[in-house]
């Protein structure tokens, strides 16, 4: 009964009885850690089941244990009554258990349709590989999805909501049972989010069972039909979704109420000015942009994709380059334009791609907290790291970052402890301005409101924030000031007050 | 989301320019320019004899280099296949000595490079030892080896059959050396693998991202084991054709040729990071170096002078790769 997206004619009768896929008692344990502890998962097939749970929940460790990427300690998975033996990807690829993970899983040198068809290429009867059949299958893909984009494009050059869709198609090329998708929206436009939604509903309808993982919760109640709740490795429920409201479901997934995600500290905003932007243009986007942003204000950028909210994040901080106007930071020029100048006069970035551009994984917590202040900690050229260990700690206290030791690698720290750690970077370092890219992409509710507080912190404490943000609670939520952006032209900024949603979109639109 | 626009967005562009696009046609162009420039300054150069010739002595560096773009390819690197070429011989020429007979000996000398390909490919495959210490490793022990065995003489081809030494002076059809055709057919063969046999694409996708290959179901280990099993055949297959030129195992033997191989395979475009470049590009690569080295020597330049223009060449060439793909990517 495996059911084929590309020939769905050929699928039996769906026997709904029967769990397409079913995990008992799994445990796993990694050093110092209990990732999952006697969790149970059963998946119905045609049925969506949402996946929820705050970061460090055990989703993901889930999620890998069914995609063959960890083994399991303890426990059974069964596909359709019967038990399985997943080691590698591999062998759960070829259970049909397809999972479309967060981060983009493409090789980017290869063309879409390459990469469509990556875990088996059709071969013709000498073993060779099917070019034919694999351009004409991945266009008859997206087409039957309704997915636009180009199959002989090279992948890496298209943007990353594309790398996305071509992610999901490529779970439907070959025979699946299951479909795992991680937060499959998140560098989606709201027209690509519908059209996922309906690929999702078909997926249920030709009896695939679909896990959605996702943080927000308008999306679950829209598309789940039956919602599991995991909290520091343990199952904490499973419902179907017309039993929750948004309270019960943040109360499962944190184990306390959240009554205010957006709880503001600090005073009214509008100081000094400290970050001037003039007329500021760049090669590919950003047109004669210019703005202020006052130290104790969130000065918050909206705009749809590809508006040019990152574009202007980077330049600002000096990090790419501009082709006219200036920038100042409390009234001294950024010349030359670069990051070392940017950081010396005290503009820094929060990036929205925390693992290239913001993290050095492998390394430890401290390292990656003190990298822009060693200057501070050195003494005759030598750094005095146990200075460089107090400084750091006192930002873990104060910051309540989820860390077993300073030593422990970054990489291993769930997003919104990743976040601390960054920000703990640029604090430490004593900025003026910061600019902060979708400050809570890739992180759940709890730690959310954790972040939240952060920004308001740190504007509290005096600093200039400007925030990009593509998410409208968010940016209602904790700006001061609003700043709309529209194909790399600031179309309107206004003050929280006189914002509205319905404003803000059609300055969005242009 | 019409079809209509799936369709026009989907039209394949045109032959020339796919080509344009490549890498490939860059180097071609330069190939024929060192051509040209060559043709006119030096006299006989462009004869069938010389052509012929160069190809003849570029051989060796075409089918090893085969071995070292694959493995460039799956993110790796293979610095022994030099030691290789004199360790090899070693077996080929002793058996060849006592038995006569040239199959016996090829398949000892195959062994042994298959030996070691699997040392180095279980090395940093399996064992996950850095491939570049790996294969320095290797490459010092067979070295010392052979100079401990030999005592530092030439040991000499002592059967000399007549199909042996045609590995070194036959020609097909009396024009193209035999060596040249090994290293074409093998080149062929490994050209369609890479680019149509599912193995060869897999190749490309452990050298582009190893954990995407993963989680597609690649056995990455496996992968990379296996290309470090046909970069040490096909150095085995050189050191035969080297063995059959030079008549002898001499302990000094591919000194210094896999610097020339892997300096060619980056001057045809394979990246030292994997999963970028193409055997075609790393044959041409082959041959500008083969040319130019030639055509130095007929106007009379020094060894010497050589290596110093091959050097800035190579940096040259990576530095306006380099360039372009920068452009090409906006930054």
């Amino acid at each position: 009964m495996s059911v084929d997206f590309l020939h769905p004619g050929e699928g039996a009768a769906i026997d709904t009885d029967v769990p397409a896929l079913e995990l008992r008692g799994i445990d796993k344990r990694f050093p110092g850690v209990v990732a999952l502890d006697n969790v149970d998962f059963t998946l119905k097939p045609g049925k969506i089941h949402a996946l929820m749970g705050e970061n460090g929940a055990g989703k993901s460790t889930l999620i890998k244990i069914m995609a063959g990427v960890y083994g399991k300690d303890a426990g059974t998975i069964r596909m359709r009554g019967r038990e399985v033996d997943i080691q590698s990807p591999r062998d759960s690829l070829k259970e049909g258990i397809k999972v479309v993970f967060q981060e983009i899983a493409l090789i980017s040198e290869f063309t879409v349709a390459e990469n469509i068809f990556l875990e088996g290429y059709p071969t013709g009867r000498t073993g060779s590989i099917d070019w034919k059949k694999i351009r004409a299958d991945s266009a008859a893909l997206f087409n039957r999805i309704g997915f636009n984009v180009d199959p002989a494009a090279r992948t890496g050059s298209l943007p990353v909501s594309q790398q996305q869709m071509v992610e999901i198609a490529r779970a439907l090329a070959h025979e699946a049972r299951v479909v795992v998708m991680d937060e499959p929206t998140s560098s989606l436009t709201p027209n690509e989010v519908s059209l996922l939604f309906t690929v999702i509903r078909r997926l249920a309808s030709l009896g695939i069972a679909v896990v959605y993982v996702s943080h927000k919760l308008d999306e679950v109640f829209e598309i789940a039909d039956t919602v599991t709740v995991l909290r520091d490795g343990r199952h904490i429920s499973t419902k179907p979704i017309g039993e929750h409201s948004n309270d019960t479901l943040i109360q499962d997934m944190i184990g306390r109420r959240i009554d205010n995600l957006f709880p503001r500290q600090r005073g009214a905003a509008g100081g000094k000015v400290a970050l001037s932007v003039e007329k500021l243009s760049t090669a590919r986007k950003l047109d004669e942009v210019s703005f202020e942003a006052r130290t104790g204000e969130v000065l918050g950028f909206f705009g749809l994709m590809g508006a040019g909210r990152t574009e202007l994040a980077k330049a600002i901080v000096g990090y790419d380059p501009i082709t006219a106007g200036t920038i100042s930071v409390d009234g001294q020029r950024l010349t030359p334009h670069d990051t070392r100048t940017g950081v010396r006069l005290g503009i820094g970035l929060l990036t929205e791609d925390r693992k290239s551009e913001g993290l050095m994984g492998e390394l430890p917590v401290y390292q990656n907290a003190s990298l822009a202040s060693l200057g501070a900690f050195a003494r005759m050229g030598f750094i005095d790291t146990a200075k460089e260990h107090r400084a750091v700690q006192d930002y873990v206290d104060r910051f309540r970052i989820k860390t077993p030791s300073l030593f422990q690698q970054v990489k291993n720290l769930s997003g919104g402890n990743q976040q601390k750690v960054l920000i703990s970077r640029w604090l430490m370092r004593g900025l003026k301005v910061i600019v902060v890219d979708e400050p809570t992409r890739g992180i759940d509710v709890g730690a959310k409101s954790e972040i939240f507080a952060l920004i308001d912190r740190l504007a509290g404490e005096g600093l200039a924030v400007v925030m990009m943000t593509s998410e409208m609670p968010e940016l209602l939520g904790l700006a001061d000031r609003i700043a709309v952006m529209c194909e790399g032209r600031l179309t309107a900024i206004m003050s929280r007050d006189e914002a509205t949603q319905e404003k803000i979109l059609n300055a969005a639109i242009g | 989301m019409s079809l209509a626009n799936i369709a026009s967005a989907k039209a394949q562009p045109s032959l020339l320019a796919r080509l344009f696009a490549r890498q490939e046609l860059a180097l071609f162009v330069c190939l024929i320019l060192v051509l040209v420039f060559f043709s006119v300054t030096v006299e006989n150069f462009f004869s069938v004899r010389n052509m012929t010739n160069v190809l003849g002595q570029a051989s060796l560096a075409l089918t090893a280099g085969i071995g070292c773009a694959i493995v460039f390819i799956s993110g790796e690197v293979d610095i022994s296949i030099g030691s290789l070429l004199a360790t090899i011989a070693l077996p080929l020429i002793i058996i060849m000595n006592d038995t006569n007979s040239l199959l016996l000996g090829v398949s000892a000398a195959l062994l042994f490079g298959l030996i070691i390909g699997v040392v180095n490919g279980y090395l940093t495959a399996y064992a996950g030892i850095n491939s570049l210490i790996v294969t320095l490793g290797t490459m010092f022990i067979m070295r010392g080896g052979v100079y401990l065995y030999t005592g530092q003489r030439a040991i000499p081809d002592n059967a000399s059959l007549d199909s042996f030494i045609a590995l070194s002076d036959g020609r097909l059809f009396n024009i193209i050396p035999y060596s040249a055709v090994i290293a074409i057919v093998l080149l062929a063969a490994f050209g369609y693998m890479m680019q149509h046999r599912p193995f060869g694409r897999q190749i490309y996708a452990v050298g582009g991202n190893q954990e995407v290959a993963r989680l597609a179901g690649y056995d990455v280990r496996r992968v990379k084991f296996i290309c470090f099993i046909i970069s040490s055949l096909l150095a085995t297959v050189a050191g035969i054709i080297l063995a059959a030129r030079v008549g002898s195992a001499q302990h000094t033997a591919g000194l210094n040729f896999e610097f020339q191989v892997v300096a060619a395979t980056v001057l045809g475009g394979v990246s030292l990071a994997g999963g970028i470049g193409s055997l075609t590009g790393m044959a041409l690569g082959v041959l500008i170096l083969q040319f130019l080295s030639n055509g130095l020597r007929g106007l009379g330049l020094p060894t010497e002078w050589q290596l110093v223009i091959t050097g800035m060449i190579i940096i040259a060439a990576v530095a306006f790769d380099e360039a372009k793909r920068r452009r090409a990517n906006g930054g």
